[in-house]
């Protein structure tokens, strides 16, 4: 078993430091899963990770530890520094704002938003813990009696304005999963500059020629696709 | 800056200009001088288009001078979309450029003889009023060129599109940006008008010749600026959200907790809202040769403007700011960016107000006048009002005139102006201000998140629903100083956070005017102002049941949270104790 997780960790290509952190959780991909979804990798110029900007606001899927705090998973799946922590000001799960982040929980197929201090009124209202967090009780997010289920499962997340910079290199070389219409979507509004920057792209680990991507045959009853990003 | 030029449009001979001391309104600036002339001079039960309405155009109390973020001029008048006080601010160079050439206000009054349009022309040597019929139904841009021929580049202007010159309700005044574009719009209250019902086009100014404004202690003006300067640049969204990305990087968050209005404030997420987000905007802005990063006006250090171009890389408008962009885009279901900045400049250069159109277009959409998402529809009916057809003379009227005409009952208006850009379901406590200020349902009453400097009315538990009435209040209180300063409200933000920065502007007005004002002070000003707006409005027939949201909002559950607003009647009837 520990050998078919590991071969499936190298098949994703996902950083050491990932691969070990994944290893903590106690959990087994299946060989369904290993086949179920195409594997598209994409060797890019650093400078050209702003054509994933789009993607990154609507939002994409990773497979991560759930039932964990917001805290921990921004600490232990994001990755995210002190610092990072401290500028995200703005966190709403499952579109309501959080104020404690230790006190709400994430689960399976939840949708977590990551927002930097926003302007106005109403950014200082859905600011975490701010001054006007009354103005938003209607929507404010409250931890449910639900039992936390820890284990793995899938968590929709976004990221916006300066937190794209900020978290948004780490989550596209982890990889996540679009479905196909996302998929397709992203494809369609790719610009000539985005093509001058990608080095390579792989679809399972051969390469492939981006311009059949474009065409959505290759895509046919399948429901997801698993896309990593490579800078370099 | 110690007068106040009085242009009396109905003087026998054409209208006459006359300049006067400065007298009981000294010492006031912005919206605390545009309210105390129209709350003092105009007849609350006034025609808003008649000869006893006045507009008054005032800069701030530090512009002209070397303060950063000096540069919002108010203009003020009773409104003839809410018929009650009106004070709509703006951007712009105009406010730099008065208050250099020494004038405290403009004011318009009288009515005109006839309906022959006039230009003033305004520099150190005094005052030039002629008459100019051939600037008739020019739109804005095409004024401001025909302008910049005659007076050279160094000018800047304050001018009203063909929506003005027709009076409809949702006419803006325009004001030139630093590029000399009419881009800055007061645009909230139909304003412009007031000012085409006065028969004036356009007022030139050109302060060559003129220093700027001298404070009466310049060493300790200029440590406190550079104090407010760096407090500013330190704080994450003054310093680094603004202007990367505009105001506009409000959709994505709007959007993600369920408060942005959409299809007519029918639900509150926009599938298409990344398309259009601040982010994407700016990231097109820079990609086709345009500018994500931009000061409306010098001496603004925020620089949350930019300049937006099409898809060949030409000027098209200013950055859309984030109100624009949602209504002309997510409350009309339009998720195109080019033409929400298409519709931007449509505004701009007919002179209209882009929130009360995006509104309006809204609710002609549920009317069924046109299909929500469908943008060249949109732009034509923005056609429509610049051309001043039947339908566009109804548009051009505002959201709650095209209800009445279309038989719309949802129609999300307060005092018969159009409610911004965020629900009132999801954020009550915006909700509580959008009912009770006297402007009319306006985001910009109740901005200034200066409670934990100013402690108005003492501390209040955030926490509990019931201190919505009194942030609110304190909003509300906060917004009107600020307004009175004529500082952008954007200060607001590192103001909250940052008390050395609220210390260092009330540093920056002392050591200009020689005075000691604390926070005490700023205090009782924002209360001063909205006591006269309040009291202007009480004898013009406004009682407290114009204070209220459309009943639909607190029984049409919204989306995707499903809430309704629950602030109770009696509750808002309690902003104003104080």
């Amino acid at each position: 078993m520990q050998k078919r997780r590991d071969r499936c960790l190298s098949f994703f290509l996902l950083p050491e430091d990932r691969i070990a952190s994944i290893r903590k959780t106690n959990v087994t991909f299946g060989r369904k899963d290993m086949e179920s979804y195409p594997r598209l990798a994409f060797r890019m110029e650093e400078s050209r990770l702003l054509s994933f900007s789009r993607l990154l606001q609507q939002g994409v899927t990773i497979r991560c530890r759930v039932g964990c705090s917001v805290s921990a998973f921004l600490r232990e799946e994001l990755h995210a520094k002190d610092a990072t922590i401290e500028k995200i000001q703005s966190i709403m799960l499952d579109g309501k704002p959080v104020d404690n982040l230790e006190a709400a929980y994430v689960s399976d197929g939840s949708t977590i938003a990551l927002s930097a201090a926003m302007p106005g009124l109403v950014g200082a209202t859905l600011r975490r813990g701010g001054a006007y967090a009354s103005f938003r009780t209607a929507i404010t997010y409250h931890e449910g009696a639900d039992i936390r289920r820890s284990g793995e499962g899938f968590i929709r997340i976004k990221l916006f304005n300066l937190l794209m910079a900020e978290l948004g290199p780490d989550l596209l070389q982890r990889g996540f999963f679009l479905t196909s219409k996302e998929f397709i979507g992203f494809i369609a509004g790719l610009s000539h500059d985005f093509w001058q920057g990608c080095r390579q792209v792989t679809l399972n680990s051969e390469p492939i020629d981006p311009l059949k991507l474009r065409d959505p045959a290759w895509l046919f009853h399948k429901e997801q696709v698993f896309l990593i990003v490579f800078l370099g | 800056m110690d007068k106040i030029l009085r242009i009396d449009v109905g003087a026998d001979g054409g209208p006459k200009a006359t300049t006067v001391a400065v007298g009981e309104y000294a010492g006031l600036g912005g919206r605390a001088l545009t309210s105390a002339i129209v709350s003092k001079e105009v007849p609350p039960l006034c025609h808003p288009l008649g000869g006893e309405n006045k507009l008054v155009i005032a800069p701030g109390l530090l512009s002209g001078s070397a303060g950063s973020m000096s540069g919002r001029i108010s203009v003020g008048c009773k409104s003839p979309l809410t018929g009650g006080i009106k004070e709509s601010n703006s951007g712009g160079q105009p406010s730099q450029v008065l208050a250099r050439l020494g004038y405290n206000a403009i004011v318009l009054e009288g009515n005109p003889k006839d309906n022959t349009l006039y230009k003033v022309f305004i520099n150190k040597d005094g005052v030039k009023i002629t008459p100019d019929n051939s600037l008739r139904m020019l739109p804005n841009y095409d004024l401001i060129a025909k302008m910049k021929a005659e007076y050279g580049d160094k000018i800047a202007c304050i001018s009203i599109g063909p929506a003005g010159e027709m009076k409809m309700c949702a006419a803006s005044v325009a004001f030139t940006d630093m590029e000399l574009r009419p881009t800055r719009h007061a645009g909230r209250g139909g304003v412009g008008a007031v000012m085409g019902a006065k028969n004036i086009k356009v007022i030139v100014l050109d302060d060559s010749g003129m220093p700027i404004r001298a404070p009466k202690d310049p060493q300790k003006f200029q440590d406190a600026n550079k104090r407010f300067v760096n407090g500013l640049k330190s704080h994450p969204v003054t310093g680094q959200g603004l202007p990367a990305y505009g105001t506009n990087v409000l959709t994505n968050i709007l959007n993600e907790v369920g408060g942005y209005p959409t299809y007519n404030f029918k639900q509150g997420r926009f599938d298409g809202a990344a398309k259009i987000s601040g982010e994407t905007q700016a990231e097109t802005e820079t990609k086709r040769g345009g500018l994500a990063t931009h000061g409306c006006h010098r001496g603004c250090v925020i620089q949350c403007s930019g300049v937006y171009h099409d898809k060949d890389g030409h000027y098209l408008t200013k950055q859309p700011e984030y109100e624009t962009v949602w209504a002309h885009g997510g409350n009309c279901g339009i998720s195109d960016l080019d033409k929400i900045a298409m519709l931007d400049f449509l505004d701009d250069n007919y002179g209209i107000d882009t929130i009360e159109m995006g509104a309006t277009i809204a609710v002609a959409m549920e009317a069924g006048l046109a299909k929500f998402g469908d943008a060249d529809a949109a732009i034509q009916l923005v056609h429509e009002v610049g051309k001043g057809s039947h339908l566009g003379r109804i548009l051009g009227n505002g959201a709650a005139m095209t209800g009445k005409a279309f038989g719309v009952e949802r129609v999300p208006v307060v005092k018969g102006q159009a409610m911004p850009a965020y629900d009132p379901r999801a954020v009550q406590g915006i909700g509580v201000t959008y009912a009770t200020s006297p402007m009319g349902a306006d985001h910009t009453a109740g901005y200034a998140v200066a409670q934990n400097v100013l402690k108005v009315g003492g501390d209040v538990n955030a926490l509990k629903p019931e201190g919505q009435v009194e942030l609110s209040r304190n909003l509300q209180i906060a917004t009107a100083a600020i307004d009175s300063t004529g500082m952008c409200l954007f200060i607001a933000f590192a103001v909250l956070d940052q008390p050395e920065t609220f210390q260092a502007l009330l540093d920056m007005l002392n050591a200009f005017y020689g005075l000691n004002l604390t926070g005490d002070g700023v205090t009782e000003l924002g209360k001063k102002v909205l006591s006269m707006e309040r009291d202007f409005n009480a004898r013009a027939g406004f009682t407290p049941q114009h204070d209220r949201l459309p009943s639909y909002f607190k029984s049409e559950k919204f989306a995707p949270h499903n809430v309704t607003f629950g602030v109770k009647d009696e509750d808002l009837d309690k902003v104003f104790n104080w």
